[in-house]
């Protein structure tokens, strides 16, 4: 029922949103996160044969996020915890032309194939990092795809694409030359 | 350990604890606070699912602008300065911009009260239909109590500005709604 008031104060302060805001949120903040982890690692790369676990952890995060956020824009579904050696590139529905972006998915997919190949020589308590970041991955992603599936139209979300792919060749690049930068 | 006893505290401990990189307690402080930001976006912008998206992005850069908050200050207050610098910013995109007034010699109490009640339906038509400086002054000063020193730095205009912007608002109510607004 309409409620009379006289004070323009009495109105109400708190008006829910009609959808819920924090899944937009938290796969921003995910991605946040590990932006801010991918640089840490590229520093490290002198100090060790192997990066740090928990910088390569953050570029495999990125690696997934972006395979996964493809998957989701390509319509292509599959469980992300199948592992690193099994995210297959999915053709992705960009805004690009034709040619373009069969050259990025060719760059991706030799990229993932070298990662792939670094990742089986990693020592096995590393490994087990990449695996238990990539569980947490699991979770944001899959609010990410929730989050398309109620709001496929999302602007922020659409950024995130954008910017996670930038993101995800940038760390391909730097997990796959991990090994190289030893003095 | 010390169990938080008040809600303050308990935003205290979230924020701290959010500080550290924390999302579940930043979850935990969206959930208590969503409402108020998003009524404010929602009454400044008057479009729904831009209020949700302005929202959504006040607290993505709540989010990355923690470790700046200062705990002395009000977190509340903080991200409400956050939602409206997000609905001015989307705001600078388009083309409705108004003139500023610029009355430093108006005074305006910020609380509104009118001869007789109105429904909330009606008032709320009344504000939304108010040209946007005159609401967004109404909006922080008279619906969420900010003070004009607070309201006028949040919008990024001059306190004599805001005051003159909820004289205009008070003007604008009293024709509406045909009541007098004290």
């Amino acid at each position: 029922m309409n409620r009379r008031i006289k004070r323009i104060d009495e109105l109400a302060q708190d008006i829910p949103p009609p959808r819920d805001l924090w899944q937009g949120i938290s796969a921003a903040i995910e991605a946040d996160k590990a932006a801010a982890a991918a640089p840490a690692q590229k520093q490290s790369g002198r100090r060790s044969f192997w990066m740090p676990a928990a910088g390569l952890a953050a570029s495999v995060l990125l690696v997934a996020l972006g395979v996964y956020i493809g998957q989701i824009i390509g319509n292509k579904r599959g469980p992300l915890d199948r592992g690193v050696a099994q995210t297959v590139p999915a053709p992705r529905n960009e805004n690009t032309p034709e040619l373009r972006h069969a050259k990025y998915t060719n760059q991706r997919e030799e990229l993932l194939r070298e990662v792939n190949a670094k990742l089986a020589t990693m020592p096995p308590a590393d490994r087990a990092k990449v695996a238990a970041s990539l569980e947490t991955l699991s979770k944001s992603i899959k609010d990410i795809e929730a989050a398309l599936g109620h709001d496929p139209a999302n602007a922020l979300l659409q950024e995130l694409l954008v910017s996670s792919s930038q993101e995800e060749m940038r760390a391909l690049i730097a997990v796959r030359d991990s090994g190289r930068e030893e003095i | 350990m010390t169990k938080p006893d008040t809600v303050v505290e308990f935003d205290v401990a979230l924020i701290e604890r959010a500080r550290r990189g924390d999302s579940k307690a930043f979850e935990r402080l969206y959930r208590e606070h969503v409402g108020r930001v998003h009524g404010l976006c929602l009454r400044m912008t008057r479009n729904p699912d831009l209020a949700a998206d302005c929202a959504q992005d006040a607290f993505i850069k709540a989010w990355k602008a923690l470790p700046k908050f200062e705990a002395r200050a009000s977190f509340s207050t903080w991200l409400h300065r956050i939602a409206v610098n997000t609905v001015l910013e989307k705001r600078r995109g388009s083309s409705n911009n108004e003139i500023a007034v610029e009355d430093p010699t108006a005074y305006e109490e910020p609380t509104m009260v009118l001869d007789t009640p109105v429904e909330e339906e009606e008032l709320e038509a009344a504000i939304e239909s108010l040209p946007q400086g005159a609401r967004d002054a109404l909006v922080l000063c008279g619906v969420y109590g900010y003070e004009h020193s607070e309201a006028a730095s949040m919008l990024g205009i001059a306190v004599g500005t805001c005051k003159a912007q909820l004289h205009r608002a008070r003007g604008l109510l009293k024709e509406r709604l045909e009541r007098g607004v004290r």
